[in-house]
């Protein structure tokens, strides 16, 4: 057993573990899963007062506004609260990884976004209508997720202060967001903006999470799977540097 | 323990080296102060051996392996404390000791430390209602919580009051005294006085001078004694060399004639050859 736990992957899944366990009580004790709910109630609030029964059309776009701004804020503001409590000091020169640090987070993530999801399915399954395919769904949540917490870290070390962090959202939003909520919503159209559209990774979230509704092309599915995952490998090389710098910059004594 | 040898170190952004060729030895079993003022590269040196700072010149080695080549398990083997505390806040103290211990394959009992430093009746209390002493009393547990071969400790009675100073005091003492080694960092000579065998004074990126705290005063003091005494009604005093003694026949007239009051050997502070030494006032560095 003994000799069992110094084996690097043994050591790197038992970090792990203990990242996460202490990721999550964290998230609750800083009261950033109160709020998750609290949000949650919000969505459960708009399926409530939707006049339609059949609440399949519009749960995607919900799910969609959870699991993307949601992932960037629970990664700002835990990462946040590390630097303002100096604790990514003291994670930096213990045992662990900065990849395994960063994977924990992004867990935590999933595991915040996919309770909404949950939480949000039940509340339509016993009141309302719904006819999705959660397992499909499931899955693009994590994939959404996966990025998003990407978006979260870039935006957590490179922000100077939690107003800086904050304005980073809202530019977010604004720019990756609101185009693409507008468009769903039959705001904006012709042919040049919705093709242009097909390049903001959070494009490719809604037609993932549309998918498991209605008739979303099967070369749509795919590309949206493709381009947030390539998107994801490629933000995990460039933050991993980045990350470097900002543990150099946080860290020592 | 630790053989540094030839280090250079340039920030990414900066044209200039913020380490310029430094040697040092830290000896196992050994207090190692690391002294000088603000921006002279102490932290910068602390952060190199702590291998949060991969991409120096020079040649490190720990134990006799290049420092390059040890993994997570370098961290295995040291405990850093902070100055500032590192705790998280809405955590109890024994919920942030719980987190942290098990990142490591060896780790103390957190109540026996907790209670060595006084905070075993608070264990059960947020960190975030702790004082300020409490924290910094904390950062020290949390130091020795993976039962560390080596010590790296910034300021460590900062902030506290005499008797909670003199607690940490002794178990740095205490640790040195089981094998452990410790490398620290502060503005309080008196701490370097009472702790440290030997010292390196740093300034502008290099190492100007290393020796025990002793010899250094002994170097840069004068030898002369001032005896106090009284003299009828009023208080006289006079300068003595330390070399002559023996043989100074004034020195013991004085001593046989009068009501000594108080007699005190001249050696130099330690404030007064850092600043001699390094050219700066004695702060902290950033």
């Amino acid at each position: 057993m003994i000799f069992l736990s110094t084996l690097p992957g043994v050591r790197a899944v038992k970090n792990l573990r203990v990242l996460f366990m202490g990721e999550m009580q964290r998230l609750q004790r800083y009261h950033i899963i109160a709020a998750s709910l609290v949000v949650a109630v919000i969505w459960i609030g708009v399926l409530h007062f939707t006049d339609v029964d059949d609440v399949t059309s519009i749960f995607p776009l919900l799910l969609f506004l959870d699991a993307t701004s949601m992932s960037i804020t629970l990664i700002g503001v835990s990462m946040f609260f590390e630097r303002e409590e100096h604790t990514l000091k003291a994670l930096f020169v213990s045992p662990i990884t900065k990849g395994e640090y960063m994977i924990s987070k992004i867990i935590g993530n999933i595991v915040s976004n996919l309770q909404t999801l949950v939480i949000l399915y039940l509340y339509a399954w016993f009141f309302k209508e719904i006819n999705l395919n959660i397992f499909l769904l499931v899955f693009y949540v994590i994939v959404i997720s996966v990025f998003h917490s990407m978006i979260g870290f870039l935006l957590a070390y490179r922000s100077k202060s939690f107003t800086e962090l904050l304005t980073g959202v809202l530019k977010y939003m604004f720019i990756f967001l609101i185009p693409v909520v507008l468009e769903q919503v039959g705001v904006i159209t012709g042919d040049l903006l919705t093709n242009l559209m097909y390049a903001l990774p959070t494009k490719a979230a809604l037609l993932l999470l549309n998918s498991t509704t209605n008739g979303v092309e099967t070369w749509e599915v795919l590309y949206g799977i493709a381009y947030l995952i390539g998107l994801s490998l490629l933000l995990s090389v460039v933050i991993r540097k980045g990350f470097e710098e900002f543990v150099a910059k946080e860290s020592g004594i | 323990m630790f053989k540094v040898e030839n280090l250079h170190f340039t920030y990414p952004k900066n044209k200039e080296e913020t380490i310029k060729g430094i040697d040092f030895e830290i000896r196992e079993g050994e207090v190692f102060g690391l002294l000088g003022p603000s921006g002279v590269g102490k932290s910068t040196t602390q952060k190199i051996l702590i291998k949060i700072l991969q991409d120096f010149e020079g040649s490190i080695t720990y134990k006799g392996k290049n420092l390059k080549d040890y993994g997570r398990d370098f961290y295995e083997e040291i405990g850093v404390g902070f100055e500032i505390p590192v705790h998280f806040s809405k955590l109890t103290a024994m919920e942030n000791l719980q987190f942290f211990m098990k990142l490591y394959k060896n780790h103390e009992e957190p109540d026996e430390l907790l209670k060595k430093l006084g905070l075993y009746e608070d264990r059960n209390k947020k960190v975030g209602e702790f004082s300020k002493g409490m924290k910094v009393r904390m950062n020290f547990v949390k130091a020795l919580l993976n039962k560390p071969k080596m010590l790296f400790l910034d300021e460590p009675t900062a902030g506290l009051d005499p008797k909670n100073a003199r607690i940490i005091k002794n178990l740095i003492r205490e640790y040195r005294d089981q094998g452990g080694t410790v490398i620290l960092t502060t503005h309080l000579m008196n701490d370097v006085e009472e702790l440290c065998d030997r010292v390196a004074f740093m300034a502008d990126g290099k190492i100007v001078e290393i020796n025990s705290p002793k010899n250094l005063k002994l170097q840069h003091g004068d030898r002369k004694v001032e005896v106090e005494y009284e003299m009828g009604e009023k208080l006289e005093s006079q300068m003595f060399s330390l070399d002559d003694l023996k043989e100074d026949e004034e020195f013991f007239r004085v001593v046989k004639n009068h009501r000594i009051i108080t007699m005190h050997s001249k050696e130099t502070t330690l404030d007064d050859i850092f600043i001699d030494i390094t050219g700066g006032e004695s702060s902290e560095e950033s």
